[in-house]
């Protein structure tokens, strides 16, 4: 009997163990099956679909207008470094290739500055669009796929989570089904697995359709990291959903009436979606207010008025017992000027005269990039601030985690701009090595000793001719030689110039977005837990 | 009958959850606005009147001679608005500083004094509120205001008097009028007494009416989500479905509508870009001087001594004329644009109370373009003063041109080197649309408004008359 029973109950046990997978499944099964048939899965796909198939196009027409001006800037600043004469006109500009993902988030895409001029006068430093479009313009709102997601998705998963179990117990099948004597949290997991995967449906379609234009149209070029990031933005898309549908879950635990767990998930869809970006951005410019630009900018101006009125002069002083001689400057590459021409005597003073002036630059860089980065300190420490407070809201975090993901957060324009600031020395470290530490006269001149010579005779010979009428022939014809010997001197050619080029790597990527991912798994588990104890202790009777 | 059913649905809504919280969120958002509007209207007031005295006081510097007041570059700001408590009108990111002379002026800039690293956010102000948060509490209030009572019975027994079905529709959109009426009033108070308390600014009389006015205009786009809500209500038979469809409409018609007005601008309307329009200035001007010749002998000699100075007048006006004429072509067309966005997003009434608001309050797109209008104005009536100056000096050539220089003016004598009185000079001042005409101006977009009350009452009545109550 004893044995029986014990049998009894193992068998009972090795069905129930059998049983418990099934039943979820079971659940899920059917739970899927009446969210496809639903009205809202059908509307919420064909939002999704539709603006999808509509806003796509456009967003990657404007990538496409924006990569096309970037490859001409990149050529026009080609073509000017081929032209370089000397090594201190070697002053190019630098572009960040806008990224390919900015479709899926704006971010700070069109609002930073895309280049960064490598000039021994400046230190690359982030900053402000200056090609912004029509500043009309800013009272719309800027639309990416990330918007369409955070909106519409957290929407569509709300409204299927609300009635999730309300709705249950006022049709009163809740009761049935608890009353077969099924584990509440096997009722729970299936409600889960079920809405996820209905969910999961709109997301992926939108995701294929949305990936089909963008690989299929022209001038696009996907990377094999950009599809990787692409599976991250679909993960974290996922992950997304996940935790907006157990915040639903919750509440529709909590009340007893359908109505009104959705009344309070669309009140906390609100809060998230509307007030918590806009006021933690408030609050942030209220606890952490800027320095004045103005302080900076007169700080800037008289660094700037400094090299002007101090050094120059000190220069100038330093150099006074120098022999000079005599020099014809241009402009020559990047609307800079060099010494086209110059006499033998001259060169000495030249070249000492461009090593000092040279370390004074970049002194006075330094400096004003210091008190630029004192007050971008500031500008970080408010953004930090206003990003933090947001974090309150999965729907911020989820477009942190789209923003970092497409390279288009302000981390992704620090490594293009730490990136220009190691080719900046590297430019220095090639332009040094190529000029003997800048004592070479090639540094600012391509005249040769024979033309310097030749300069100074030919120039003699003007000076000493008497009659006026042949004194401005020969001058004329002085001038003319100038001209000629000057459009004679090769270009540097500068094959060998250390090319830019910066690394955004995937890892990094990863790492910005690991405690934004990592919050929206904890609000899942957190939503989970709480819908689990609302769950438990829910009167499933309905009235 | 219609007062108690008034009465009925009043009380309802009072007792219920979704009221008690909307009442704490928006009495929330608008203390907050107007804690928020006071702090940075003080400070932007204190901004505006440094940099206005400042342009004042360098402006009385130039009186020494007439002719320096042609050349000097007056910088004028956009004055705060004690009215964009109500409306901003994004104008944290729009232009606010524009500088000219006489005779030219250049494209309004944006003051870079907020934090660039940050997304363009919404000031809270009341439009804000309103347009966002309110017009969600609406729906909330009348989503089930139908179907909900038949589902429990009381629309049958309510029916089964004798109470004709338009009275108890009027009823319930004038209860959840009167309902919403409650939270929004007293957080338009209160945001009142907040910037009242504070002594921001004293408000006065056209002002007030102009509040009043937004007041009512805000009641006439919440009647709209209203009406909606009663409408989706009587075409479905569950809460729960005409929840759903509300809420759709509501995220497409307030929230995603909105934000494609950037992208419809630009596909639909393109402009060049800033630096194409400056190389067509520079291009004009360049041609422009190497035809000098065709203005006289002599026209683009710059030495003291110049024999010819109209035809060098002559030259420079053409240059005058040819870069103005590109400027306001491009300011133009930079305005349209954004007017383009807004106008194929008319279509939700979101962007119609925010453009009707603005238009009241005085801000807003339009406001930057006028602002333009009235510095062009402004320079004419400069220009007047300064010939009428030099009408009276006999010594002076009458000449009077954008001189390159002070140093031109004075050796050629083209215009009277004269002191002038400071307090004669003309100064400018923005001057604001009396009430009338800026109603007059929003006069489609209220309108607008009406019409869209009008088409869903309409709906919701017929809709009403045929729904099955059972």
């Amino acid at each position: 009997m004893m044995w029986n029973s014990r049998q009894n109950n193992c068998s009972a046990y090795l069905y129930k163990k059998e049983r418990q997978p099934d039943m979820i499944l079971k659940i899920a099964r059917t739970e899927l099956l009446l969210n496809l048939m639903t009205f809202k899965f059908a509307v919420g796909t064909i939002v999704c679909v539709v603006l999808m198939a509509v806003f796509m196009p456009m967003l990657v027409n404007d990538y496409q207008q924006r990569l096309k001006d970037c490859n001409q800037n990149v050529a026009a600043n080609d073509a000017e470094l081929r032209s370089v004469k000397v090594y201190k006109n070697i002053t190019p500009t630098v572009y960040r290739k806008p990224s390919v993902l900015s479709v899926f988030s704006e971010g700070l895409e069109k609002r930073l500055g895309n280049s960064a001029k490598i000039e021994p006068e400046s230190v690359p430093q982030i900053n402000m669009s200056v090609t912004a479009d029509n500043p009309f313009l800013s009272i719309f709102p800027s639309l990416d796929v990330s918007l369409i997601f955070k909106i519409v998705l957290s929407l569509l998963v709300l409204l299927f989570a609300y009635d999730a179990i309300s709705g249950e117990r006022e049709q009163g099948t809740l009761k049935l089904i608890m009353s077969s004597g099924l584990p509440r949290y096997h009722f729970l997991l299936g409600k889960i697995v079920a809405g996820l995967i209905t969910l999961t449906i709109p997301v992926t379609i939108a995701f294929i359709i949305g990936l089909l234009i963008l690989e299929f149209s022209p001038m696009v070029d996907l990377t094999g990291s950009d599809w990787f990031r692409i599976g991250l933005i679909y993960f974290g898309s996922l992950v997304f959903i996940s935790a907006m549908y157990n915040i639903g879950l919750f509440f529709s635990a909590l009340a007893k009436e359908s109505a009104i767990s959705l009344m309070l998930a669309l009140l906390f869809w609100v809060v998230s979606v509307v007030v918590i970006p806009n006021a933690s951005m408030r609050l942030a410019t209220q606890i952490q207010p800027l320095q004045s630009r103005e302080k900076i900018e007169s700080e800037i101006a008289s660094s700037m008025n400094n090299i002007k009125t101090i050094e120059r002069p000190k220069i100038f002083r330093q150099l006074a017992h120098s022999t000079r001689g005599m020099c014809n400057v241009h402009e020559g590459a990047f609307g800079r000027s060099y010494v086209a021409m110059l006499t033998r005597s001259e060169v000495e003073y030249r070249v000492n005269f461009y090593v000092l002036y040279n370390s004074v630059l970049i002194k006075y860089a330094d400096k004003i990039w210091e008190i630029e980065h004192g007050y971008m300190n500031g500008l970080l420490k408010q953004k930090e601030l206003a990003e933090n407070v947001s974090r309150i809201s999965p729907i911020s975090l989820y477009g942190n985690v789209m923003s970092a993901m497409s390279g288009s957060d302000l981390a992704g324009f620090q490594d293009f701009i730490d990136g220009a600031k190691t080719y900046r020395s590297q430019v220095f470290g090639y332009i040094r090595t190529k000029t003997d530490n800048l004592s070479s006269p090639s540094y600012m001149t391509q005249c040769t000793e024979e033309e310097m010579r030749e300069y100074e005779a030919k120039h003699k010979q003007v000076n000493n001719t008497r009659n006026e009428a042949e004194k401005k022939k020969a001058d004329e014809a002085f001038y003319k030689w100038v001209k000629d010997t000057i459009k004679k001197q090769p270009t540097l050619g500068l094959q060998d110039l250390p090319m830019f080029s910066y690394q955004s790597s995937v890892l990094s990527g990863l790492r910005r977005v690991a405690l934004d991912l990592g919050l929206l798994m904890f609000i899942n588990v957190l939503f989970l837990a709480l819908s689990f104890i609302a769950f438990v202790r829910y009167d499933v009777r309905s009235n | 009958m219609i007062r108690n059913i008034i009465g009925k649905e009043i009380l309802e809504n009072l007792l219920s959850l979704r009221f008690m919280l909307s009442l704490l969120l928006i009495i929330l958002l608008f203390a907050t606005g107007g804690f928020m509007f006071v702090g940075k209207h003080r400070q932007e007031s204190n901004d505006y009147w440094r940099d206005t005295n400042r342009n004042l006081s360098s402006l009385r510097e130039q009186t020494n001679h007439l002719y320096e007041l042609v050349t000097f570059r007056q910088v004028v700001w956009r004055r705060p608005k004690p009215l964009s408590l109500c409306a901003e009108g994004f104008e944290n990111t729009l232009p606010d500083r524009f500088s000219f002379d006489p005779f030219t002026w250049d494209l309004p800039e944006v003051r870079s004094s907020s934090n660039f690293l940050l997304p363009h956010f919404s000031d809270i102000d009341w439009v804000f509120t309103i347009s966002l948060i309110v017009s969600f509490v609406a729906l909330l209030l009348t989503y089930d205001s139908i179907c909900g009572e038949k589902q429990t019975g009381t629309l049958r027994l309510m029916l089964a008097g004798s109470i004709p079905r338009h009275k108890v529709l009027l009823g319930k959109y004038l209860g959840a009028m009167l309902t919403i009426g409650i939270p929004l009033v007293s957080g338009l108070m209160i945001s009142l007494i907040v910037v009242v308390s504070y002594r921001a600014f004293e408000f006065e009389t056209g002002q007030l009416f102009k509040i009043l006015a937004i007041v009512l205009l805000s009641f006439l786009y919440l009647s709209i989500f209203i009406l909606s809500g009663i409408f989706i209500s009587s075409q479905s038979h569950k809460p729960a479905s005409s929840m759903v469809v509300l809420l759709l409409v509501w995220v497409g018609l307030v929230i995603l509508i909105p934000s494609f007005g950037r992208i419809i601008a630009g596909t639909f309307n393109k402009i060049p870009a800033r630096v194409d329009m400056e190389k067509r200035v520079a291009e004009a001007i360049k041609q422009i001087r190497e035809d000098s010749e065709k203005f006289g002998p002599g026209a683009g000699s710059w030495n003291s001594y110049n024999d010819n100075p109209p035809a060098a007048a002559k030259l420079y006006d053409a240059q005058v004329n040819a870069r103005n004429a590109i400027m306001d072509e491009y300011l133009r067309q930079m305005v349209d644009q954004a007017y383009t966005g807004r106008y194929f997003t008319c279509i939700s009434p979101a962007i119609i109370y925010q453009r009707a608001s603005e238009t009241i309050a005085g801000v807003g797109v339009h406001r930057v373009a006028n602002l333009c209008q009235q510095i062009k104005r402004y320079q004419e009536s400069l220009k007047e003063y300064i010939r009428s100056r030099d009408a009276g000096d006999s010594d002076s050539l009458h000449l009077l041109f954008q001189f390159p220089s002070d140093w031109i003016a004075e050796n050629w004598h083209a215009i009277s080197d004269e002191r002038v009185d400071f307090d004669s000079v003309p100064k400018f001042q923005e001057r604001d649309l009396a009430l009338g005409q800026s109603l007059k101006l929003a006069i489609w977009d209220i309108g607008l408004l009406a019409l869209f009350n009008l088409v869903f009452f309409a709906a919701a009545f017929v809709s009403f008359l045929k729904y099955d109550v059972r």
